[in-house]
């Protein structure tokens, strides 16, 4: 008998060309871009190392850059004993690591019917692919405001995102598309700051919507990108659904959309 | 968990969900395909891509049996690795109630020449 399956792709290396921790527990860094890899701001990939045996071990991570960008941006947690973080946090520039190149994903502009506002709601290391949607062009061509809600526990944990929400308005590329369009609001749930608490009990009492005054969510009007652990993830869907809206999906855009690859 | 492909698959094939898989783990029969259980990273991309809708997370009920069932036939039939046309009898069939006894084959795919 002559049946043969098909080889898989075999590991695609790129190297790594950047490495910056931000806490004991968060690290972002940069590789190189496969030159044919192109992509839609929000999707993922499949990234990892190889083990010791040989074998390739793989995590979904989102592409925290642009699709303009020449390079690759992702942003991690390091969990001491996690297969793939453990060794993970340890790469340098020149390093190289696995990467796939069939970027998927329904965090897209793409899954969402036109609308007036952008929410992007995000725990921990789910504001990555927002990291790319907001420096996006067509994210602030689309939208008249866009929302970006992120809980963390601590304030530091905020610093990523908060890096590159504030250096959105000076951004040469986007910053006069952005203009007044950004609203930020970012939680904490285990350490005092100006807002306290989980973003779902925000919008489910209001707060949220009083503080930066915009109105409730609509099916007309607003957008919501969902990513974040999953009792975040069940909560905002569940106010989705109290508000009439549907999630999305690219064969059928809707009005809210939600990673479920992410795991904090 | 998982990811699993059920019977509304069955003659009609549709094959869009191969194309937004992060990790190709699609196996393919004559008329079918199957999600390979310890493949399947959970990510949920393709559950909505499925025309049929017969894409569904084990976590819904009764899904036991179809973990069982895509485990077996991902382990005989070859993976696919981008999606293709369906099969003719696609649009007439779906939705067809018990095809898993009407119209289900065993064989894997015939493999690309």
């Amino acid at each position: 008998m002559n049946v043969q399956t098909p080889t898989k792709v075999m590991p695609d290396a790129q190297t790594v060309t950047a490495v910056k921790h931000w806490t004991d527990t968060l690290f972002s860094f940069r590789v190189s871009r496969p030159q044919s890899l192109r992509f839609r701001s929000g999707e993922f990939v499949m990234i990892g190392l190889l083990k010791n045996d040989g074998k390739p071990l793989l995590r979904a991570y989102s592409i925290a850059s642009p699709s303009w960008d020449e390079e690759l941006e992702f942003y991690s947690i390091k969990v001491p004993d996690g297969p793939l973080t453990s060794r993970l946090q340890k790469i340098i520039p020149g390093d190289e690591i696995i990467l796939r190149p069939k970027p998927v994903g329904t965090l897209v502009l793409d899954a969402l019917l036109p609308g007036k506002r952008l929410w992007m709601i995000a725990t921990g290391t789910g504001i990555a692919p927002f990291a790319s949607l907001l420096r996006d062009p067509e994210t602030w061509e689309n939208y008249d405001q866009v929302i970006v809600a992120h809980t963390c526990r601590t304030k530091k944990e905020l610093a990523y995102g908060s890096e590159i929400v504030e250096a959105l308005p000076k951004d040469p590329l986007i910053g006069e598309l952005v203009g007044n369009k950004l609203l930020y609001y970012p939680t904490t749930t285990r350490e005092t700051s100006d807002i306290q608490g989980r973003i779902s009990d925000h919008i489910r009492d209001g707060r949220v919507f009083q503080t930066l005054g915009i109105p409730e969510w609509t099916v007309e009007e607003d957008r919501v990108m969902i990513c974040g652990n999953l009792a975040l993830n069940k909560d905002i869907m569940g106010l989705c659904g109290n508000y009439g809206l549907c999630e999305g999906a690219n064969s059928e855009p809707k009005h809210f959309v939600v990673e479920k690859a992410f795991i904090d | 968990m998982t990811y699993v492909v059920t019977d509304n698959c069955i003659a009609c094939k549709y094959t869009d969900c191969v194309d937004v898989c992060p990790v190709d783990c699609f196996y393919e029969g004559e008329n079918m395909l199957v999600i390979h259980p310890d493949e399947c990273i959970d990510c949920g991309v393709c559950e909505p891509e499925c025309p049929a809708d017969a894409i569904r997370p084990d976590t819904e009920p009764d899904m036991e049996k179809w973990v069982t069932f895509n485990q077996k036939y991902a382990e005989r039939w070859p993976v696919l690795l981008s999606s293709k046309e369906p099969l003719d009898s696609a649009e007439e069939l779906d939705g067809t109630d018990g095809k898993l006894e009407t119209h289900f084959s065993e064989k894997p795919a015939e493999e690309a020449a």
